[in-house]
């Protein structure tokens, strides 16, 4: 008996033990580890996309303007294929009134995703059924040999290797992340860039593309879901971009016609950025860009769907701590008050 | 079955639990069960079905008819059974040997035919089971030991599933009582048995498998890693190879100690060894006892042997007489290692010629390293003398493993002639020898390992570790076993990027 409680002690410890090593050694904290964090059935939307969406979507801001919270299950180059996949995952842990799906990757095609895309979808989901079947869509989608999903089953079999490149983050936690916004000193650059002007012309999806579309369309008309699919504003340079303004106008067609809702903000007459100021790459808005979209976006929501002010409920006070976070990390690294900022972008869409 | 692999870890587990529940009496029936399907797992052809079955089958009526023959007879039986076992050995393994010799032969001659080289499927561990059987015939036949009556003990002795990898050589008399005598759980046997599977599993991921990476990057760029480069990868090479075998060797151990079933050790700290007599003497010990017992001894006291002993000892003296049959019996024996250790001719030079010439050389020299040694006052028993042995010893050894490492005698030859590019900067220029697959994180990390390696080895030589360990407070207990359990998660080379560890001994 001594010597069972014996064993049983010692596997307990080394239970904690790795536990802790492989907290340490694993992909730093994304938005998808911060929305677990969240309160169950606290968030009244949940916002789906890649690295546009958690670089202009303010949800701390919109938070503190129009009261509702919104989640983020955005990670970088997130492939179109995890969207289901985030939708299933959220489902187990909220309850939102609206998804927010970005459109941007839906039409780049799999040879393009790389393997972070995948591991930053993935590897911070918790094991269980709808992680596996995440890896096996995703994986088979980035045409990954079978006998590689096992690396991505069971990602410490990469992690840990990483003990020669661990940093502070890796013990502290992501602290540029506000609620799945991202703000740091390279949000602050400013990338002069041309406007596109968005042309009507079409064009087909690629066939996994399609594939991959018209599934997340069955899937939210079998669970009946509320969604707002968005082309959120970048800048299209390329033949390649031509090509995604086509597809997607193609997908806006497909939306219309399922009677599903559809906001693209490259054709709106009442929102207006400074493609000069707004971008800090001609992909990702700069914490300018990222306010005007956040303020015209949040009012749009509100004013559109059905959503609650939490803004004086204590179980959201974490929500004003983040903001008051944002608040003074933007003023220890500009010198300027953030909300003389925001003051400034509401005259125009207020 | 990988013996590092998830799937082995399983297949132990279901084992143990069947072979502690079931009733003492059948214990080994599980065994035997849990080996045949170890043998067989994913490699189950009726090819390889019937060799091991052609194996088993002259064995165990070899045996019963050594045993109830008398006279002449026996010696046929005894002949006839080997002749079975080595001829399916051979057909397997050595065909290929013989077809490249008879390639090289005709090229020599200019005929223009070549003899294609044949592949075929051959079950695990052959090289290991067939010598074993032969063991066991010899023994039946020397009145060693009983023929076994049960041809189902004598499946399990055969192919023992822990050993079937990479050894060690088991004997009858040594295995009989392990195998199929009862067994009760223990605690302290589980404890121990585990903690060298760790050591294990510590050696093959955290030192052999990062060796593996520069080894495998300067010996498939010979161009741009040369000079130092080779000679580094030379150097660790031989590092590679004994932690990979002998930390397999160490998981079979454990294993086998939690079943209660006793393995003859087959390492014995080797490279703390001054010669390369002593380091062969602490190294695949299992194989070279064989070899002696079977092979050696027997062609020394063999008539032939005898005669030229007596034909020389006028010509040039008892003395000098008695080492013609010794050097000769030597040559065979690791010529036979040679081929032993693989069908092709780089293997025998390295673990067989090379390893001849300096046993044959340390023995001729040792007079004359005398002379010098009393000449130059130097006091052999000093500290500083043993260490230069050990690290000459060393060097000579990791020579010849070049011939073992390369695919090819020529490939050898190229390794070597690169060894001779002068690049000494690379030791010293903080960056480039980190530029061959391991930063110097990685290096680091080797290093410790070594360092840790080198001091349990040291210790492993004085007495038993484990129970070293085991004698400690739980604290400090505990707190190492924690630590090697970390440092193979956390520092271990496995998962994306590397290989599953494969066993370098394995093939054989």
């Amino acid at each position: 008996m001594k010597k069972l409680l014996k064993s049983i002690l010692f596997l307990t410890i080394l239970f904690f033990l790795l536990a802790y090593v492989t907290s340490i050694l694993w992909l730093p904290k994304n938005s998808i580890s911060y929305f677990y964090e969240e309160p169950k059935n606290t968030e009244d939307v949940i916002y789906i996309g890649s690295s546009n969406v958690y670089t202009g979507y303010n949800a701390p801001l919109i938070f503190e303007k129009y009261g509702f919270a919104t989640g983020m299950l955005t990670t970088p180059s997130q492939p179109f294929s995890a969207v289901k996949y985030m939708i299933k995952e959220s489902l187990s842990y909220q309850k939102p009134k609206l998804y927010v799906i970005d459109l941007t990757q839906a039409v780049r095609t799999y040879d393009k995703f790389d393997e972070n895309g995948v591991r930053q979808s993935v590897d911070t989901m918790k094991f269980g059924k709808n992680r596996k079947d995440a890896i096996d869509t995703l994986l088979k989608y980035r045409k990954t040999p079978k006998e590689e999903y096992i690396n991505y089953y069971y990602s410490f079999l990469m992690y840990h290797n990483s003990w020669s490149s661990l940093s502070e983050y890796h013990y502290t936690g992501d602290t540029t992340y506000y609620k799945g916004y991202v703000f740091d000193k390279l949000r602050t650059d400013v990338v002069p860039c041309v406007k596109y002007e968005w042309e009507d012309d079409k064009m087909d999806l690629v066939e996994e593309n399609r594939e991959v579309f018209f599934d997340l369309i069955d899937y939210i008309k079998e669970n009946k879901l509320n969604v707002l699919f968005v082309i959120q504003p970048k800048v299209y340079n390329t033949s390649a971009d031509e090509n995604s303004n086509q597809m997607l106008n193609t997908i806006v067609d497909v939306l219309n016609k399922e009677d599903i809702d559809v906001i693209n903000f490259n054709k709106l007459d009442d929102f207006s950025l400074d493609f000069s100021k707004d971008f800090y790459n001609i992909h990702h808005f700069n914490v300018y860009g990222a306010t005007k979209f956040s303020l015209y976006f949040g009012k749009y929501l509100k004013e559109n769907y059905d959503l609650d002010d939490h803004r004086a409920d204590p179980k959201y006070a974490s929500w004003h701590k983040e903001y008051k976070r944002l608040e003074a990390d933007y003023q220890e690294l500009t010198g300027k008050e953030f909300k003389d900022l925001v003051k400034e972008y509401e005259k125009d869409y207020n | 079955m990988n013996l590092t692999s998830l799937t082995f870890l399983l297949f132990c587990i279901i084992t143990l639990f069947f072979y502690f529940i079931v009733p003492k009496k059948i214990q080994w029936y599980v065994l035997l069960i849990a080996s045949t399907i170890f043998i067989f797992y994913g490699n189950l052809t009726k090819f390889t079905f019937l060799e091991v079955l052609l194996v088993l089958l002259a064995s165990y009526f070899g045996a019963r008819k050594i045993d109830s023959e008398k006279g002449k007879k026996r010696t046929y039986y005894l002949l006839g059974s080997i002749g079975v076992i080595l001829g399916i050995l051979f057909l397997l393994k050595y065909t290929n040997l013989l077809l490249v010799t008879f390639n090289h032969l005709f090229n020599l001659f200019k005929v223009k035919y070549k003899f294609k080289l044949i592949t075929r499927n051959s079950p695990i561990g052959i090289s290991y089971y067939s010598l074993i059987m032969i063991g066991y015939l010899i023994d039946v036949y020397r009145g060693g030991c009983k023929a076994e009556k049960n041809i189902f003990k004598v499946a399990l002795f055969m192919y023992y599933f822990p050993i079937i990898p990479s050894g060690p050589f088991t004997r009858y008399n040594d295995m009989k009582k392990e195998l199929y005598e009862p067994h009760k759980f223990n605690y302290d046997a589980l404890c121990s048995g585990l903690v060298r599977c760790l050591w294990g599993l510590f050696k093959i991921f955290v030192i052999s498998q990062r060796i593996s990476i520069f080894v495998n990057t300067v010996y498939g760029d010979l161009v741009t890693y040369n000079g130092f480069f080779t000679v580094i990868a030379a150097l660790l090479f031989t590092l590679q190879l004994y932690t990979n075998f002998s930390g397999s060797i160490d998981i079979i151990m454990g294993v086998s100690e939690i079943m209660g079933i006793n393995l003859p050790e087959n390492f014995n700290a080797p490279f703390l060894s001054r010669t390369i007599t002593e380091l062969w003497r602490n190294w695949h010990i299992t194989l070279g006892a064989w070899l002696k017992d079977y092979i050696f001894y027997p062609l020394l006291k063999s008539n032939f042997m005898q005669s030229l002993n007596k034909k020389y000892r006028k010509k040039i003296g008892r003395k000098k007489a008695k080492k013609i049959p010794l050097y000769l019996s030597m040559l065979i024996m690791w010529i036979l290692i040679g081929v032993w250790h693989g069908g092709t001719y780089n293997f025998i030079i390295a673990t067989g010629l090379l390893q001849f010439i300096y046993i044959f050389l340390e023995d001729v020299l040792a007079p004359v390293m005398d002379k010098i040694n009393r000449k130059l006052k130097i006091n052999p028993y000093r500290k500083t003398y043993r260490l230069f042995q050990m690290i000459r010893t060393y060097v000579l050894f990791s020579f010849s493993l070049i011939f073992f490492r390369a695919p090819s005698i020529k490939k050898a030859i190229d390794i070597i002639k690169s060894i001779f590019v002068w690049n000494p900067w690379v030791l010293t220029d903080n960056s480039t020898l980190f530029k061959a697959g391991l930063n110097i994180h990685n290096f680091r990390v080797l290093i410790i390992a070594i360092i840790v390696l080198f001091i349990i080895e040291k210790r492993i030589k004085k007495g038993n570790v484990r129970k070293q360990l085991f004698r400690q407070n739980i604290v400090v207990r505990w707190a190492l076993i924690y630590m090697l359990i970390l440092s193979i998660i956390v520092f271990g080379c496995y998962g994306v990027g590397f290989d599953p560890a494969s066993f370098i001994y394995r093939q054989f």
